[in-house]
């Protein structure tokens, strides 16, 4: 019979243990799956590793990914420690993405490129902090649960970027705007065909100032301390409303700059398909690194490394690239298991006739 | 064996170990048939584990339990209800929206699918009439009051055949006629055959209702004695291992001007419900005023409304002549305003954060914790390091959770913290509600001195004994407004009692 005891404190090994044993059992569960494609998983995993690190261009595209997830995981690790569980970093990519792009189609055509690149990405950030604003003042006055709100109005970010890609923003009836100008293109920073660029020194800067907001700052202690105890927040005099709502908005604002520098620099377009789904990865990049930013950092690098090998394994062994969401979901489903682990003692203990 | 056969229950040298302390150390226990037996001890004494090992909620690592002389195995709740014990927690384990039947049948295997409420019903009725009370078997349990609710938690247990009832800290929430009235159906159990097991702090009650007493201490059986052959003193000295202070050292109130003033307040509880009702009261500097009442009668509400953190429907709140009516919290603090909840995990303290993280819950916007947007945890450390010391808080990691720390060193640490903020005015509610005696001891010669340099103090409590040995005036609360005020020395016990149950005649008299 298993016995679960709570524990007082969680001792450190699980705390590195539990997101170890995840990732293992996650990549386990993926060979699961290749085997019943007929592939060899460890040809699989070894193809994802060359896919990912093996030479400088395919690790650059590699970091390509992890841009997106360091922005977007930084601002989850704020809101996360805070308990608003935001799950609409996609929708505010999205929103992000179309704010910005709506400058780089149709903004004046005499802007300097630092200044047009400039208020894209700020334009996205407002758009994703505004798309993140909604559920956060619903979740305050109205106390509505801010992991629904969120995950719909990613539905209806898709569809207004379906509305716009299908309408007037469309090019001869293809759901593609037309490219952006050169000036609206955000820099690459190495020689091609490597797309990595700038937004690279935006996510590292991003993810030092939020781990310096939740180590070193009143608000990331107040935010910690709502996400802990509202009452106790409430009654140590903390402005519960003002708190979330900016915090929110940051992490909002980071998952709309992940939107926009993402299609300016990368696409250098705006498409139905814009990785939107890096809102999603990006869940499990903030829980396995244990909510900290710094940490997420490495976490994304290992995450978008297994994207970027899933696309190459997908060219090279013809293994759907679904794959790689059975691992990461696998990855994420153990880690949230493990929360029992951390939380509870289990003890086995023999049933004896009473 | 002729003592053997009068014996209920025996526990023989049960042993029960967490991590890294043993809780029951090699404790033994016998209860008698038809004996009521209480058991004694400080926070932490491991009455609760020695009660949750009968109750099958823990098995003990070594020890062996007898119920009528069998040996038996308890590894959980069913176990221990199918050998007659049935456990009475002080949080009720009912169902607010359903009817006492269902509350009492409910879990019950031997109910089929369908069940006839009527012969339910008046198996209900027989227990009560037995028992020489009265419960409605077709009442919702949220309209019953506290102390009917627990007639159902008796019921309940009665119901699954009983034969060994523990209750835990029962006169908690109860006035003092209702626990005079739970002590005459314990006594009636009793001359029945029942078999009970009390726990309680009180000592008092201990002696006026128990027959015997055990007193446990640190984990480890002090000893079994009868009550006729004790006195008070003796039983508190047995649970703490030292003589303790029933009276503190109380000099007289020297009233300085009037810092709280509280007219016509009108405030709603949570359920939209009227929980403070035009209710008028004002607090002097250097002077401590008592407010009695049973639990629910807008005690929490008219705390919360002082401190901003409920709203006032109607009234006036006045700080020192300065009207602070619906202020924010935040600005209540820095005028001087400190409050003890009484939910001290739930609102005074964040249980997972560590000790300085909830020492600085309150000044952490002042220097020097406060560097603009920054905070510096050295700077923290330091002020928590300082409250540590002067109260003597015994912690052992500062960077542990808060919720490792002893029950008296949590309350130890909220009230270091309030009263390190140099309040004008400070709202005590409940400040010994589950402290062992020397924790109590600490907090209440706080409040006095605290009094003493002239902090206009605000105690609600449950416990009339608390309220009488520190407060100057007694005002009693019932259903949203002040029944009675009176001065301490002219106080009439029973007079009190009849106010705080809301007898009108009490008040008008």
């Amino acid at each position: 019979m298993l016995r679960f005891e709570k524990r007082d404190k969680t001792p450190i090994q699980l705390r590195l243990l539990v997101p170890a044993v995840s990732v293992l059992l996650g990549l386990l569960v993926g060979s699961v799956v290749m085997l019943f494609a007929r592939v060899n998983p460890l040809k699989a995993y070894g193809a994802i590793v060359k896919g990912a690190f093996g030479s400088g261009y395919t690790f650059s595209e590699t970091l390509v990914i992890a841009v997106p997830l360091i922005l977007i995981s930084a601002g989850l690790c704020l809101v996360y420690r805070m308990k608003f569980l935001n799950i609409g970093a996609k929708g505010q990519y999205i929103i992000g993405a179309i704010c910005g792009s709506y400058l780089a189609l149709f903004g004046p055509a005499t802007l300097s490129r630092p200044l047009l690149l400039t208020l894209m990405m700020v334009l996205g950030m407002i758009g994703g902090a505004l798309w993140a604003i909604i559920p956060a003042l619903l979740k305050v006055y109205w106390n509505v649960n801010e992991v629904i709100a969120t995950l719909l109005l990613n539905y209806i970010a898709s569809y207004i970027l379906w509305y716009f890609m299908y309408g007037t923003w469309g090019t001869r009836g293809f759901p593609l705007s037309k490219n952006f100008a050169v000036n609206a293109q955000l820099p690459r920073i190495l020689p091609a065909p490597s797309r990595l660029h700038i937004g690279l020194f935006f996510a590292l800067a991003a993810a030092v100032v939020i781990w310096v907001i939740i180590r070193k700052t009143r608000f990331g202690y107040e935010a910690m301390v709502i996400g802990e105890n509202e009452r106790a927040a409430r009654y140590a005099g903390i402005n519960v409303v003002k708190t979330v709502i900016i915090a929110a908005a940051i992490s909002g604002g980071l998952d709309g700059l992940a939107g926009i520098a993402h299609t300016s620099a990368v696409l250098r377009l705006l498409q139905l398909e814009i990785n939107s789904d890096y809102g999603y990865t990006a869940i499990i990049v903030a829980w396995l690194a244990g909510l900290d930013p710094l940490v997420a950092v490495g976490v994304s690098v290992l995450l978008a490394a297994l994207e970027a090998g899933g696309y190459q394994i997908q060219i090279v062994m013809r293994v759907p690239f679904g794959i790689v969401g059975v691992i990461e979901s696998a990855i994420l489903f153990c880690l949230l298991a493990g929360e029992i682990v951390t939380h509870y003692h289990i003890r086995l203990t023999r049933r004896v006739a009473a | 064996m002729d003592g053997q056969e009068q014996l209920m229950l025996v526990m023989n040298d049960i042993t029960k170990r967490f991590p890294g302390i043993v809780a029951n150390d090699h404790v033994s226990f016998a209860l008698r048939k038809g004996e009521i037996h209480t058991l004694l001890g400080e926070n932490g004494a491991g009455k609760s584990t020695l009660m949750n090992v009968l109750d099958g909620i823990y098995y003990p690592d070594e020890g062996e339990i007898f119920i009528e002389g069998k040996r038996v195995n308890l590894r959980s709740p069913l176990d221990s209800m199918k050998h007659g014990i049935g456990m009475i927690h002080q949080h009720f384990m009912l169902v607010d929206s359903l009817s006492v039947i269902e509350n009492v049948i409910l879990g019950l295997e031997s109910q089929g699918f369908f069940v006839d409420k009527r012969a339910i019903a008046h198996q209900i009725e027989a227990i009560a009439t037995r028992y020489n009370f009265r419960v409605d078997p077709y009442a919702r349990i949220w309209q019953l009051s506290v102390g009917e609710q627990q007639r159902v938690e008796i019921i309940k247990t009665l119901f699954r055949g009983a034969r060994i009832l523990i209750l835990d800290e029962p006169t908690a929430v109860l006035t003092p006629q209702e626990s005079e009235e739970l002590f005459g159906i314990l006594r009636e159990m009793k001359s029945e055959g029942k078999s009970i097991i009390f726990i309680s702090h009180k000592l008092n009650e201990v002696m006026s209702v128990s027959d015997r007493v055990t007193v446990l201490r640190k984990g480890r059986l002090i000893g079994t004695v009868d009550t006729a052959a004790v006195t008070e003193g003796e039983l508190a000295k047995m649970m703490i291992g030292r003589d303790v202070l029933f009276r503190l050292e109380r000099k007289k109130a020297e009233l300085g001007p009037e810092v709280l003033k509280v007219e016509d307040a009108l405030a709603y509880n949570d359920r939209g419900l009227i929980a403070v009702n035009k209710l008028n009261i004002t607090v002097h500097a250097g002077e401590i005023v008592g407010i009695a009442g049973v639990a629910g009668n807008g005690q929490v509400e008219l705390a919360e409304c002082i401190t901003g953190l409920r709203r006032l429907a109607g009234g006036h709140v006045a700080l020192k002549g300065v009207d602070v009516t619906n202020a924010s919290p935040c600005t209540l603090a820095s005028a001087g305003v400190n409050y003890i909840p009484a939910d001290r995990l739930g609102v005074g303290l964040v249980p997972n954060l560590s000790t300085i993280e909830n020492a600085m819950l309150r000044n952490y916007r002042k220097e020097p914790i406060s560097k603009g947007a920054f905070i510096s945890y050295a700077a923290a450390c330091t002020y928590t390091d300082g409250l540590i010391k002067k109260y003597d808080i015994a912690v052992p990691l500062q960077n542990a959770p808060v919720k490792v720390l002893s029950g008296g060193n949590m309350q130890k640490l909220l009230l270091a913290r309030e009263i390190g903020e140099r309040p004008k005015l400070l709202i005590a509610e409940h400040p010994t509600r589950g402290l062992d005696v020397g924790a109590t001891e600490f907090v209440r010669s706080m409040l006095l001195e605290q009094r003493n340099n002239g902090v206009a103090i605000l105690l609600i409590s449950e416990d009339l004994d608390e309220i009488l040995m520190v407060a100057d005036r007694v005002a009693v609360m019932y259903e949203g407004r002040i029944v009675g005020i009176v001065d301490v020395d002219s106080v009439d016990v029973a007079q009190i009692g009849l106010m705080m149950a809301g007898s009108t005649a009490a008040v008008q008299s």
